[in-house]
């Protein structure tokens, strides 16, 4: 291989794109080069998948060139790029199930003979990409369904070497890989490095990282804030550049350190291979955040205190009584009772065609009836309390709950729980994609809802809100709880070592509370 | 919802209205063509006198029972195919234990079935386009077997005759017992829980059940009601023909659907008004009698009766749920 030039393989020149007021990418400079590992680095929501999907051709930037070997290479679509050789393998499969695994590697563009597809010639070919991977003993007859979910994640990979791939993209592709498999990736890509393939590499797996880049780039907010060689940032380096954001929301003040009578005592719960002896406990009034990355069952958490999963094991204590709970109607009828503000308004909160009324009201019907029939003066009396007390704009309850903006869509959720008058309150990321002052609402009736004694489980996604708003941290990593941080342990710093799972700062995940002081 | 006044001061259909009122007006637009063509034929006016009218809905009156089943059903984004055969089903059992005992067989059959399709659907999760129409298969094996080994009583009784047959004051009793039903319609949809329930649930059921509400119980209730209001129309339809026969309930499932659907309520869940579907049920049973009034063919009644389904589709409601 003999390219000079080798550095500006890859250019991306002043990239933007927005999607609708949220800058997903601001006049990004970025470049990568052949037979170098390049990682991309950086928070959820820094603008890493806006990176993949624009170099990819799944989106199209607003603004900005990119070029590859110095010819322009901003493609409209995935199969373009993909003729392009830019081959991208990503976390999510891509694969048919149903299909055999020689199918599915030459799925876009199978060997024909005579027109048709010719399956001896396919299976072949599987065999030969199975081997380059080291996947020899995978049977290209099989169909995916039967493999085991690290093999399926190989097989994707052998479908994108098979096009011969100039840049290739691993977003978390490892995640669900096993060791064994690792190793084997690891050995593909020293290959394909010395065949002068550039790779972009994304992983939260520093080590993952430590062992395998060249370059390490890092991106916050939508920028990309620095480019380095590997080696030339220690791990603290690099989280403070992930991190080094100024603080914009204002928190309403936290009470003072105090001990408060647990209300939820959440023992060894366990749940499939998503939850793993989580114990956890929420006193009244106060606010316990769930932090860590994307994933790592908060979610799930969430869900099986609500009732929502089955077969969850381990214990849920409410004020001193052990509970069993198999659905949110009985978790709504525990005493005291509990509310869930799920994930998605959109599908899981709402139910977007019906008036504001219908919805604010649809969880307490039965304490607004008499009989089987619901009492109209009643219902109207606690509508116009709810839009009241969470200051919601409308023009009528009787509009459908999808005119509304974000915000207030999301202070419907919320006054529909709190109509409910719960005791116990877990909220799955309540701020996502909503304005400013909004979530600024929402911090202050939170502290409300705390002072008036109610226990507050909280999971975010933004870092800033963890710390400007709860007692106390949980950070959860694969379905466990990794650590707790409390008072000014509460740091975005401390947030993230936990998240990736790596000590920061000479303090040991796991025992933060040992450490206080 | 009835919370506030100020939509209906102004004066326009709200969405759910406008189907109705364009269902409303096609009613007037047969009505007229049928009248044009008998004066022009004829030169009489059959169709605008009461006698006439009158018997059209109590032709209605069976359908409309069905419809109101039907819509519930709808309403919670499924559907029951089970329904010819329950309804056969509901009225050759009525008749075959006769008596006393005809009209509590007609319910107890529909009971039956609704509960096997609340648990398919609510239990197993199957979806109900299948598993209803496959109860449908079995219930018209269960009748077959019925008829087959000894020949059952199918003449109707008494009551049967007297609640689908028999007037007072020159009305239908089959009328009054559609406007029973009709107005404990209105109240179960628009003044209970169980109505908000399944709004909520056709509209989005992962939030109606995050919210607390008892999906499986109200989809158990929704086909139990459904599955009985289809026995009780059979029971009706043996009184009104003054006996039960296989295959009385195949020329209803069809023109059920297509009332709650020409009355506005979305196909796929979620929203529409009952009136809609009175409204639905008498355009369909004055389609069917114009048509046949002016002496047209089998063949073009039928496709007439498929376009205008298909058009008044296309005029409302078309896929507008599948964009949110």
């Amino acid at each position: 291989m003999s390219h000079s030039s080798s550095d500006d393989f890859l250019v991306m020149k002043g990239i933007s794109k927005r999607y609708g007021g949220v800058h997903a990418l601001q006049d990004v400079n970025f470049k990568c080069a052949r037979g170098k590992i390049h990682a991309v680095l950086g928070e959820n929501g820094a603008g890493k998948s806006t990176l993949i999907k624009i170099i990819s051709g799944v989106v199209q930037p607003d603004q900005g060139i990119m070029t590859i070997e110095g010819k322009p290479a901003l493609y409209t679509s995935p199969s373009a790029a993909n003729d392009a050789g830019i081959v991208c393998i990503f976390q999510e499969l891509s694969l048919m199930p149903d299909l055999t695994v020689a199918d599915n590697i030459s799925i876009a563009n199978p060997p024909r003979k005579y027109g048709f597809i010719d399956q001896a010639a396919q299976i072949h070919r599987a065999e030969e990409l199975l081997a380059e991977i080291g996947c020899e003993d995978v049977d290209p007859r099989l169909r995916i369904r039967d493999l085991p979910l690290s093999r399926r994640q190989m097989i994707e990979i052998a479908k994108a070497l098979g096009k011969r791939p100039k840049v290739l993209i691993l977003d978390e592709a490892t995640s669900a890989l096993t060791s064994g498999d690792v190793e084997k990736v690891y050995a593909m890509l020293a290959r394909l490095k010395a065949e002068g393939v550039a790779i972009l590499y994304i992983s939260h797996r520093m080590h993952e990282i430590e062992a395998l880049a060249d370059d390490a780039s890092v991106f916050r907010n939508g920028r990309h804030i620095e480019s380095f060689a590997k080696g030339a940032k220690s791990n603290d380096e690099i989280v403070q550049l992930m991190i080094g954001r100024e603080i914009s929301a204002h928190f309403p003040p936290k009470p003072a350190a105090r001990t408060t009578k647990p209300l939820l005592e959440i023992k060894n719960l366990s749940w499939e291979n998503r939850l793993h002896n989580v114990s956890l406990s929420v006193g009244r009034g106060e606010i316990v955040g769930l932090g860590g990355l994307d994933g790592q069952g908060q979610k799930e958490l969430l869900l099986s205190l609500f009732g929502v999963l089955k077969r969850v094991s381990g214990d849920v204590v409410i004020d001193g009584k052990p509970h069993k709970l198999t659905s949110p109607r009985e978790a709504k009828a525990a005493s005291p009772s509990i509310a869930l503000v799920p994930e998605d308004r959109k599908t899981e909160g709402l139910m977007l065609p019906m008036s504001i009324a219908e919805n604010l009201v649809i969880a307490s019907l039965d304490d607004l009836s008499s009989g089987p029939f619901v009492d109209d003066a009643k219902v109207s009396d606690a509508v116009k309390s709810a839009i009241a007390r969470l200051q919601i704009k409308i023009g009528s309850s009787d509009d459908a709950v999808s005119t509304l903006s974000g915000g207030n869509q999301q202070k419907v959720v919320i006054a529909k729980w709190l109509m409910t008058k719960p005791g116990i309150i877990l909220l799955n990321d309540p701020t996502r994609g909503i304005d400013v002052g909004t979530k600024q609402e929402i911090y202050r009736l939170l502290r409300e809802l705390a002072d008036e004694g109610a226990a507050i489980l909280f999971y975010s996604t933004d870092y800033d809100e963890l710390i400007g708003s709860c007692d106390r941290v949980a950070i959860l990593y694969d379905g466990r709880v990794v650590s707790e941080l409390e008072g000014d342990r509460i740091t975005e710093k401390n947030i993230i070592a936990a998240s990736l799972n790596i000590s920061a700062a000479g303090h040991t995940a796991g025992h933060e509370r040992a450490h206080h002081g | 919802m009835s919370t506030s006044s100020s939509t209906k001061s102004r004066f326009e259909l709200t969405r759910d209205d406008k189907p109705i009122a364009i269902a409303a007006l096609f009613i007037v637009v047969i009505l007229i063509a049928g009248t044009i063509y008998t004066l022009s034929r004829y030169g009489s006016m059959p169709l605008l006198t009461p006698t006439y009218l009158i018997q059209q809905l109590q032709i209605g009156s069976y359908l409309g029972i069905i419809a109101a089943g039907m819509m519930l059903v709808i309403l919670i984004s499924q559907i029951d195919l089970s329904v010819p055969w329950t309804l056969a089903a509901g009225a050759m059992m009525a008749t075959a234990v006769g008596g006393p005992w005809a009209l509590p067989m007609a319910l107890a059959v529909g009971l039956i079935v609704g509960v096997v399709n609340g648990f398919g659907v609510a239990v197993l999760r199957i979806p109900s386009m299948i598993f209803t129409l496959g109860v449908n298969a079995v219930m018209r094996g269960l009748m077959v077997a019925q008829t087959g080994g000894f020949a059952p009583q199918t003449k109707a009784t008494d009551l049967m005759r007297f609640l689908a047959a028999e007037r007072s004051f020159g009305i239908p009793h089959a009328i009054f017992v559609w406007i029973l039903i009709s107005i404990a319609m209105v109240i179960l949809l628009k003044k209970t829980a169980f109505g908000r329930s399944i709004y909520a649930i056709g509209n989005k059921e992962a939030a109606a059940y995050l919210s607390g509400v008892p999906t499986k119980r109200v989809l158990f209730i929704a086909f139990i009601l459904c599955s009985t209001l289809s026995s009780f129309a059979g029971l009706l339809l043996a009184g009104y023909s003054t006996k039960a026969y296989q295959g009385m309930g195949d020329a209803y499932v069809l023109p059920a659907i297509a009332a709650v659907v020409i009355g506005g309520t979305n196909i796929l869940g979620g929203r529409g008004r009952y009136l809609g579907t009175i409204v639905g049920v008498i355009l369909i049973v004055l389609l069917n009698s114009v048509l046949s009034i002016m002496e047209m063919p089998e063949a073009g009644r039928q496709i007439i009766y498929g376009a205008v389904i298909i058009a008044m589709l296309l005029v409302y409601g078309r896929g507008e749920k599948a964009t949110s």
